[in-house]
């Protein structure tokens, strides 16, 4: 399941491009999950683990990849960690339920991240609220951001 | 620092060209859409400036705000265009807000995050799109789009119920309005508690009234809220005062020339939001007049069937009388 903790939480990493910056591990990029969603959401190829092929910026590394992404791979590999996830865009959203329908993660929210219109299950960890759409999510995790 | 500043940021790979109106912008959207991308750019720029692959036009010398040392660098800083990437914390603080109040900077800043400490407009709030090739066949062109505040009521608002942001004049008026025509008019008494009054759902209409220039902070967890619900709407005039001076009651044409372009007009270093400068302009403009302005209270004369017609009339599709 996804925990959400929204609104400001010393404990969590910040600012994550930073973090994964001299966390990342070579064998994270090649993790066919994590390749695809590089594909998904950078609409890059993973090449190796150190070379990625960006449509608009050609060749970069690993930190090249958008802020997105780097927290996505995060959240997957660091599972002990608390990340601000709200350095990703509603397209990592998906992502993230993906991520969490067999195990257990827990993530700081600061803003409203749009988690569609299919039903999913999070939980608030501010109130111990567990919401199945956007429309029970809003007016508690509102209060928070 | 006033007017608008275009700014152009490229390399043979990427082109940024976009049109800055405030002291305060605010780039938010999806991930990988070039933010970060753009930042690092003109970071490029400025830690190379004898030999730098990425080339910035603009006529406002332009630098990058980040880490712990953020004061130091920004008491560096003057009449310049100021970009601050996501993960930096300060920006959220009351600190970074009244150290930048009374700068003549204008600040663009990464986040999704609402920044509850700084006016911002809902109209500064942009994404990045990438609009395709530009120049050379290699080079992807990026431009801004406005998130907010393009949406419009597509048939006439009529509400039953008032919730104004404003406790002072703005809520006076509003009240007055409300009380000749049987609708019920209440004070959030503030931006930040307007969400909560979306939180209970009478099924009467309801309308919204707040100021725009600086409610940026507000607009995303408002809007969500709104969400499927016909019955609510929200009107975003820049203030209450902007309201006033548009609606033509005062006649001078270089009132018009304002109201058509503030940024020309709005020193940042003096007026931290538009609101601000609207405020001191309607003051300034009604003093000695039977018309004179007070924020706290509102004059009786504003009330007057004439001039109260002419600001309601200025609310396009909201009927109110």
């Amino acid at each position: 399941m996804l925990n959400i903790f929204y609104g400001d939480m010393p404990e969590a990493v910040y600012n994550t491009a930073s973090y994964f910056k001299f966390d990342y591990e070579d064998e994270w990029i090649i993790d066919p999950y994590v390749k695809n969603m590089i594909l998904d959401v950078d609409k890059s190829v993973v090449l190796d683990s150190g070379v990625i092929d960006s449509p608009v910026l050609g060749k970069i590394p690993p930190t090249g990849l958008s802020g997105g992404v780097k927290t996505l791979i995060l959240v997957r590999f660091e599972k002990e960690k608390v990340f601000n996830v709200s350095t990703c865009g509603d397209n990592c959203a998906k992502w993230l339920l993906d991520m969490t329908r067999q195990e257990e993660r827990t993530v700081n929210l600061r803003h409203l991240m749009d988690f569609g219109d299919e039903p999913f299950t999070i939980r608030i960890m501010n109130t111990g609220e567990i919401v199945h759409s956007m429309k029970e999510l809003v007016p508690i995790a509102g209060e928070y951001v | 620092m006033r007017g608008k500043h275009r700014v152009i940021v490229y390399t043979k790979r990427v082109r940024y060209d976009f049109e800055l109106r405030r002291n305060i912008t605010v780039i938010r959207g999806d991930s990988a859409t070039g933010k970060t991308t753009l930042i690092d750019m003109v970071q490029e720029h400025i830690n190379n400036p004898s030999g730098s692959p990425v080339e910035v036009i603009c006529d406002k010398p332009c630098y990058v705000l980040a880490g712990a040392l953020w004061k130091e660098q920004l008491s560096g800083v003057s009449d310049g265009i100021v970009f601050i990437d996501e993960g930096n914390e300060f920006v959220k603080t009351d600190e970074f807000s009244r150290t930048i109040q009374g700068t003549d900077n204008y600040y663009v800043i990464v986040t999704r995050e609402g920044l509850s400490a700084l006016p911002y407009s809902v109209e500064e709030i942009y994404g990045i799109r990438t609009s395709g090739k530009f120049g050379t066949l290699k080079q992807s062109y990026h431009e801004f789009y406005r998130i907010y505040g393009t949406d419009v009521a597509k048939s006439m608002v009529k509400p039953d119920i008032i919730i104004t942001e404003d406790s002072n004049s703005g809520y006076q008026f509003f009240k007055q309005v409300s009380d000749e025509n049987r609708m019920e008019c209440y004070s959030a008494e503030g931006k930040s508690n307007i969400f909560r009054y979306l939180k209970g759902d009478t099924g009467k209409n309801m309308l919204i009234i707040a100021d725009g220039a600086a409610f940026g902070s507000e607009i995303d967890r408002v809007l969500w809220m709104m969400k499927g619900r016909d019955n609510v709407a929200v009107y975003l005039p820049e203030s209450f005062e902007w309201l006033i001076l548009s609606s033509g009651i005062f006649g001078d044409k270089d009132l018009e020339d304002i109201l058509n372009e503030p940024s020309d007009y709005v020193e940042s270093k003096e007026y931290f939001s538009w609101e601000r400068f609207f405020t001191a302009l309607l003051v300034a403009r009604s003093r000695d007049t039977y018309l004179t302005y007070s924020k706290r209270k509102m004059n009786h004369a504003y009330l007057s069937k004439n001039v109260k017609e002419k600001i309601l009339a200025r609310m396009e599709k909201i009927t109110l009388n």
